[in-house]
């Protein structure tokens, strides 16, 4: 009866915050919901006797994923712009719901660890279980996975590089455009073709205008 | 594991090696032409694997069981990635020297695609349909210019991630139900579960259906198939329609024999409303397409629906499953050979796609317009092709297991899907007005080779049709 309910306040967490996280228009604000909600499933997991799992969750996904998902948006606000937007995130109105929640799935495991007495769930599973799942019968799955990761690493390269000789490009244009040399000195390294060696797609076309 | 599992893993080992050796080759030499060449020894070698494993048919872990019938389809997928490979070499000659992630991510998508065939679990099932699907992604976006191969990657990156979510929600209700994630387990304990709990099962299996049956383009979850179809590079069209859904196909037809999944009569009525809603919309969709990459795409929808027809009617070894050997190797077959000529005839140029693009053909390349034309007619059905013989397959077994609605929808579709492939026939035969340009289109060989193959299968069907009851 206490697993059932203590189970029931970390899945309403769960559900609460993936809510949350679905309907904010912010990505920061949505991706402190999400991870409030992976959290609270890490709970469920601790729950139901697979503390492994629970600590892979906190680690991989909240810690891992999500933290990376943070780190790059932040550094897609440079600039004063970015400062402003990151000053108006550190707003109680931002942090306060995600962090009652997380107080809450806080004061649960508390309670579990200090008051319970013996084995929450009637079965447990073991890392070294899950350790001789994953290398006896799964061991191919193991290796497919690997694959897997090969082929999303390989992709987000070929795709993400695309995008960087696009940027590269794009500085190069608005460098061309700026010909004027006193308007903008900032733009006279890039629209030397010499000085970036990343140009080299654009470079012709840049000199042939510095000799004009 | 022992020796003579990894034997029977060899298609898998070489491919895999294949993609090791283009890492290595990589980042050594940046070179295309090599990685070119390595690739296509790969694929050939993962084809004589496949033949090479058959002697050592088995079970491996609880994940693979591989059988020479998974066998026969891994050649057959590897034999249309080489195709596709072939095709690749001109389509992308314009994009620069980054080429050689392609060749990667093609030998890992058909890898994932040979998981698929042979697996006889739940978690081997999920991840080759990912590592197919993820390559997949990356492929339809590969060309660097223009919008519409990002867009169509971007679609089929949202939807097939909502699919797979489904697909791990149906798995999840299985499990829960019975406590088992291989097929065969499911097929013993499932019957019991049922009685205790119909909704779970119920549930699980209606997911799991609704998740394949958007990777199958099947009605009610088709509507990503004219775009991406379109939107990507006309080599990857092919293989997304052949391997992508052939491989898919093969492991559903695992899944529903092994798992036993046809004892459900709700299940059995809601996949004949499927077959017969991509029968019919499919057909009726393609009608009004001017592009010949949509209408290739809404006819793949209604040519997945004649084959769900099969899979109502299966349920062991018989002529049902000599049904789907066949239709799928017809299918696949035929699609090459159509699109081997689409990817010379249209190229990447979106404006060349229009089936205006394809008046006089006739005139201007004989050979090309030939090949089209049979493989058109093949996928209509017409006597003397392959796809005449599967589609008597699909009305023998029809007939047998007395699926009267069904059949009443194939007879439909297949009038209806006579008009539009004979509307690009017209248009290849039409006099052109202009008789000002004559240029030749290459790669001729490979687009008879596949005709042949057709014209082979459809004429003398008799040593395939043996040999896939042997299997």
């Amino acid at each position: 009866m206490l697993e059932i309910s203590l189970f029931y306040i970390a899945a309403t967490v769960a559900l609460v915050a993936t809510i949350l996280a679905m309907t904010r228009a912010n990505a920061i604000h949505a991706l402190i919901y999400l991870i409030v909600s992976l959290l609270a499933v890490a709970v469920i997991f601790f729950l139901i006797g697979a503390p492994f799992a629970a600590a892979l969750e906190i680690v991989i996904y909240a810690g891992a994923i999500m933290v990376l998902f943070v780190f790059v948006i932040m550094m897609l606000n440079l600039g004063e712009e970015g400062d402003a937007r990151e000053k108006q995130w550190l707003s109680p109105a931002v942090w306060a719901g995600p962090t009652l929640l997380a107080v809450i799935l806080f004061a649960e495991l508390l309670y579990i660890i200090s008051s319970v007495e013996g084995p929450v769930s009637t079965a447990q599973v073991t890392a070294k279980q899950v350790g001789l799942t994953l290398f006896g019968p799964y061991v191919l799955a193991v290796e497919i996975a690997s694959m897997l990761l090969l082929a999303g690493l390989v992709g987000s390269y070929h795709l993400g590089r695309r995008a960087l000789d696009r940027n590269i490009d794009e500085a190069d244009a608005r460098a061309l455009f700026n010909s004027d040399p006193n308007s903008d000195p900032n733009s006279d390294p890039n629209s030397d073709p010499n000085s970036d060696p990343n140009s080299d797609p654009n470079s012709d076309s840049n000199a042939g205008r510095g000799e004009q | 594991m022992n020796l003579s599992q990894v034997q029977a893993l060899m298609p898998l080992l070489i491919l895999s090696l294949t993609a090791v050796m283009l890492m290595i080759q990589a980042s050594i030499k940046r070179d295309q032409a090599t990685a070119w060449v390595i690739t296509a020894i790969g694929l050939v070698l993962t084809i004589w694997g496949a033949i090479y494993a058959r002697d050592f048919s088995q079970t491996v872990t609880i994940l693979f069981n591989v059988d020479p019938w998974g066998l026969f389809f891994s050649s057959l997928m590897a034999l249309a990635a080489l195709v596709t490979l072939l095709l690749s070499r001109e389509s992308f000659a314009d994009e620069g020297q980054r080429k050689e992630e392609y060749y990667l991510l093609l030998v890992l998508s058909l890898l994932g695609a040979l998981v698929l065939i042979q697996s006889s679990h739940m978690v081997s099932l999920l991840l080759g349909m990912e590592l197919m699907g993820v390559a997949l992604y990356v492929m339809i976006a590969f060309p660097e210019k223009g919008e519409l191969p990002v867009e169509a990657a971007i679609k089929y990156l949202v939807l097939s991630a909502c699919a797979s979510v489904i697909l791990l929600y149906g798995f999840a209700l299985l499990y829960a139900a019975t406590g088992e994630l291989s097929y065969a387990g499911l097929g013993v304990k499932a019957g019991q579960a049922y009685a205790q709990n119909p909704l779970l099962i119920l549930a699980g299996t209606g997911m799991v259906i609704s998740g394949i049956g958007f990777k199958l383009s099947l009605v009610p979850f088709h509507m990503w198939t004219p775009d991406v179809y379109q939107g990507a590079p006309t080599p990857v069209t092919g293989y997304l329609a052949t391997v992508s859904k052939g491989a898919v196909f093969v492991a559903l037809t695992r899944m529903y024999l092994d798992g036993q999944l046809y004892q459900y009569p709700s299940l059995i009525s809601a996949l004949a409303v499927i077959a017969i809603a991509s029968m019919l919309i499919g057909n009726l969709l393609a009608l009004r397409q001017n592009n010949i990459k949509r209408l290739l795409a809404y006819s793949s929808i209604a040519h997945l629906g004649y084959l769900l027809v099969v899979l109502i009617a299966l349920t062991g070894k018989g002529l049902a499953s000599d049904a789907v050997t066949y239709y799928l190797t017809a299918y696949v077959l035929t699609s090459l050979a159509a699109f081997a000529v689409i990817a010379r005839v249209s190229g990447e140029d979106a404006t060349q796609c229009q089936i205006s693009a394809y008046e006089g053909l006739f005139w201007r390349d004989k050979v090309q317009a030939i090949c089209l034309t049979v493989a058109l007619l093949s996928l209509a059905g017409i006597p003397l092709t392959a796809g005449f013989i599967g589609k008597f397959y699909v009305i023998t077994v029809g007939v047998q297991s007395s699926l009267w609605a069904l059949l009443a929808a194939v007879v439909v579709g297949s009038a209806i899907a006579i008009y539009y492939y004979l509307r690009i026939i017209f248009a290849m035969s039409k006099v052109p007005e202009d008789t000002v340009e004559h240029q030749a289109y290459p790669g001729r060989v490979l687009a008879l080779f596949l005709t042949l193959l057709v014209l082979v299968l459809g004429s003398w069907p008799e040593s395939f049709i043996n040999y896939a009851t042997s299997l």
